[in-house]
């Protein structure tokens, strides 16, 4: 295998008004591993996106064995020897595995066909690499489609792999992967890397960073930030790294309320096909966060609670056990749930404020409908909520992000819920909106609702929630309040490293 | 215990590569209730006779299925290929004629074909390129073409010659009538082509655009290749119909799309793209056409065979919708 150097300098990239990378830099070469490290939105995957040319960047530039290159598709890269395991896997569902691995470089015949005996067998020693850590319904003639999380991302890797890259970059390809799996890729890793691979490891594990790679670039809101040999660093000073010089402020002080003692919400041993086994209580009027690296069963966790997944364990509602199987059972006992994704699930974009703010709430404004007091009850919530809006017959869609946010929020403030879950709700807002958001949530605990908020961003966590619940694989990791609430900890936590704090007491031991 | 599971797997790749098998079953039903119903089916020559009229009315409809098909394969939809059809149609009727040169009325055959590749590929640039609703797009452009057809011949008119027509609706080898040999060249070039990098390609696109975008496919290219395939059989489609009724209209080819996209469905090709099959969108026409058939043979009223026919393309639009629910509910 050739010597590669590939140097990236300075990307910048935009997505609409949001910045994803100011100054995206690193440099990858062979027989190494280089690990990218970073928190959520800091613009890890975004670069290696760009790197692979499946997005386009909007400056800088990429330097590939001393020439300045642009991949301007995916192909281009392949092409050059640049090829990467995503992590919203590139398989096409309805295709086997062997079509799927073998897709755009199929072995031919004389006469043009694809070689499918050919495909099969190579496809056979390719998952020798992987041999005894999967299932024998993996085949090279399996339908993609019928194949458990962990086969696809095995079958995604062996696609990459396949095409002897010089450059291979693996995004959170261990995410999915068990134990013996990831023992399995790292072992061939060592071996690429002997074979004078370059490897980019992308990767949210603390523990895996420091196991397979050498060195680290470390990126933090859209910056490279630092690069650290592995075998000359910590945690402590990768994590350091990650959250930059906030972390010595701590957090800002607000004025607590008195909790009252009654337990509103207690799970025990929760499971779904995500959560694996989340034990929790949350008392009356309680503000706790949840935390973690996105998509480690914080939405599920919350749409379960809602009754749109299907359960295994216990939900106590106020002492009682709830079975929530629909989210209509969910909102009679009070409960409210501001989804993740404001323009599919929290809004009928074309239809009017009125009609959206009031969609929970028709049947209590009887038979036939009062409409004036609905208007007027409508016109209160969006006074309360300070929306900004041309009058409340004005679509939704012609509202700005934080003030659609709103009209989630107040349709289920109309309800006056006991028990309101927020998934990741200020993703999009501005900061005058937060602000006023944050102010209002603080009302409402005062006035005795129960809250549980997700969010991706770990300061706003940090200043918002006296308690955060850190998750990670289906898990509650730690759970963090008082002193052992800083943004330290919630990082090394939610990275499964341990508490960089003196009280290492709080974490939450379970079995996997 | 492997056994098993090479059996279930097995019979899971058969119907995902086999995704015609319902539509044969159909066939089978409806082409035996027809035989029942004709008089004298095993006196010489009557099935020979059948075949021949038959499929030369079905053809126009069977090749617009066929392009339709290669569209809904990519995941995309094309809603005017019926209009191309009667742009075609009324170009050839008021052009050929037994006064000009057979090397003239060659080259309005071809000219047809080209305007039919044109149309397209015009078609694939405003879905494909400019990212524009598929559906939309297409119901749009029908208007176009179809507008044109009426432009050119507002009233229906044509005086094919004879000896042309002859050719289309009576030449059969071993009694087998042309159509048919058509209808097999065409699937033996597909069988070729659907194993060739171009057909994994369509599939990958059809399946999972992204996908196939990250792994290097020129997703663009293949979504407008399948538009320009079938433009061209629309134009196919025209010159066989104008074969059939010797004359044309501007709205010969209006009600050909629907029955094109029903065919394709009851074929077992899915309206989401990635799996279907060719031979079944050719079965589908055939159960159209047969069915057709058994409704004026059962000497109904009009009113009723309107509501027969509009109740099985309702079911065959609905069949994989009906069929996902019984899947759930295992």
């Amino acid at each position: 295998m050739k010597s590669i150097t590939l140097n990236a300098q300075s990307i910048t990239k935009h997505f609409g008004g949001v910045v994803a990378l100011r100054d995206g830099s690193l440099d990858a070469n062979s027989g190494e591993v280089l690990a990218l490290v970073g928190a959520n939105g800091s613009g890890k995957s975004t670069l290696a996106k760009i790197i692979t040319g499946v997005i386009d960047r909007d400056s800088g530039e990429i330097v590939y064995n001393a020439e300045p290159v642009v991949f301007k598709n995916p192909l281009a890269a392949h092409i050059a020897g640049v090829t990467a395991v995503y992590q919203e896997l590139s398989l096409v569902p309805s295709m086997t595995v062997a079509e799927n691995i073998w897709l755009t470089h199929e072995p031919l015949t004389r006469f043009g066909q694809v070689d499918t005996r050919k495909t099969v067998s190579d496809t056979r020693k390719l998952l020798k690499l992987f041999e005894g850590t999967y299932q024998s319904t993996l085949r090279p003639n399996a339908v993609v489609d019928s194949l458990p999380p962990d086969e696809k991302q095995i079958v995604e890797i062996l696609k990459a792999i396949s095409r002897n890259p010089d450059v291979l970059i693996l995004d959170e390809a261990t995410a999915s992967l068990d134990s013996r799996q990831v023992e399995c890729l790292f072992n061939l890793i060592k071996e690429w890397k002997e074979q004078n691979m370059a490897l980019i490891f992308v990767s949210h594990r603390m523990d895996e960073i420091f196991r397979i790679a050498d060195r680290a670039v470390v990126l933090r809101n859209g910056n490279s930030v630092g690069e650290v040999k592995i075998a000359e660093s910590s945690e402590a000073e990768i994590v350091s790294l990650m959250i930059g010089h906030e972390s010595g402020l701590g957090r800002t002080e607000r004025a607590r309320l008195e909790i009252a003692d009654e337990i509103a919400l207690e799970l025990i041993d929760l499971k779904t096909d995500v959560l694996a086994g989340v034990n929790f209580s949350v008392k009356k009027g309680e503000m706790v966060g949840i935390g973690g690296i996105r998509g480690q069963g914080q939405t599920n966790l919350l749409h379960t609670l809602f009754g749109n997944k299907r359960f295994e364990g216990q939900i106590k509602l106020f002492g009682e056990t709830m079975r929530p199987n629909h989210p209509h059972a969910a909102m009679k006992k009070d409960i409210a749930l501001v989804p993740g994704d404001r323009a599919t699930q929290g809004l009928l974009l074309i239809r009017s404020i009125l009609e959206n703010l009031h969609l929970p709430n028709w049947q209590a404004y009887g038979i036939p409908l009062n409409i004036r007091k609905a208007t007027s009850d409508a016109n209160g919530i969006s006074k309360t909520l300070n929306m900004i809006m041309e009058s409340l017959d004005a679509p939704v869609s012609s509202l700005s992000g934080g003030n659609a946010q709103k009209v989630i929020i107040g349709k289920w403030l109309l309800r006056d819920p006991k028990l309101l879950l927020l998934d990741d709700p200020t993703k999009g807002v501005d900061v005058g909106t937060k602000a006023e958001f944050y102010n209002l949530l603080d009302r409402l605990c005062g006035s005795g609702t129960t809250i549980l908020f997700y969010s991706s961003d770990d300061q706003e966590l940090i200043d918002l929630c006296p308690r955060v619940l850190v998750m990670q694989d289906g898990f509650i990791k730690a759970d963090l309040s008082g002193d052992n609430l800083t943004k330290a900890n919630l990082v090394s936590t939610s990275m499964g490293a341990g508490l960089d704090a003196v009280n290492n007491n709080t974490v939450v031991e379970h079995e996997q | 215990m492997s056994n098993k599971v090479d059996l279930q797997e097995g019979w899971r790749n058969f119907n995902r590569k086999n995704t015609y098998v319902l539509s044969l079953i159909i066939f089978i039903i409806t082409t035996v209730a027809y035989l029942l119903l004709q008089p004298n089916v095993f006196d010489e020559g009557v099935i020979s006779r059948l075949l021949t009229s038959n499929f030369r009315t079905w053809l126009p409809v069977i090749l617009l299925a066929i392009g339709q098909t290669i569209v809904m394969l990519g995941g995309g939809l094309d809603l005017s290929s019926g209009a191309l059809v009667s742009l075609g149609n009324v170009i050839l009727a008021i052009s050929i004629t037994s006064n000009e040169e057979p090397w003239f009325n060659l080259l309005i055959v071809l000219g047809v074909v080209a305007l039919g590749l044109i149309a397209g590929f015009f078609n694939g640039i405003l879905t494909a390129y400019l990212g524009l609703q598929p559906m939309i797009t297409t119901f749009a452009t029908s208007f176009v073409y179809s507008g044109l057809a009426l432009l050119i011949l507002p009233n229906p008119w044509g005086n094919i010659p004879r000896e042309y027509t002859k050719v289309y609706r009576n030449t059969s080898w071993f009694g087998i009538p042309l159509a048919l040999f058509i209808i097999a060249l065409i699937l033996i070039i597909w069988a070729i082509i659907k194993n060739r990098r171009y057909g994994h390609f369509l599939l990958a696109v059809g399946g999972k655009a992204d996908a196939a975008y990250y792994t290097g496919v020129r997703v663009r290219r293949i979504r407008i290749s399948t538009y320009v395939i079938s433009g061209l059989f629309a134009s196919l489609a025209a010159i066989c119909y104008t074969l059939l009724t010797g004359s044309g209209s501007a709205v010969s080819g209006a009600e050909m799309t629907l029955s094109a996209i029903t065919a394709a469905i009851l074929g077992g090709t899915s309206m989401a793209g990635g799996s279907g099959s060719l031979i079944g969108s050719v079965l589908g026409a055939i159960i159209l056409g047969t069915i057709k058939n058994l409704i004026s043979l059962s000497k109904m009223d009009s009113w009723y065979r309107v509501l027969v026919n509009a109740t099985v393309i309702i079911l065959a639009l609905a069949s994989p919708g009906i069929i996902n629910l019984i899947r759930r509910k295992k």
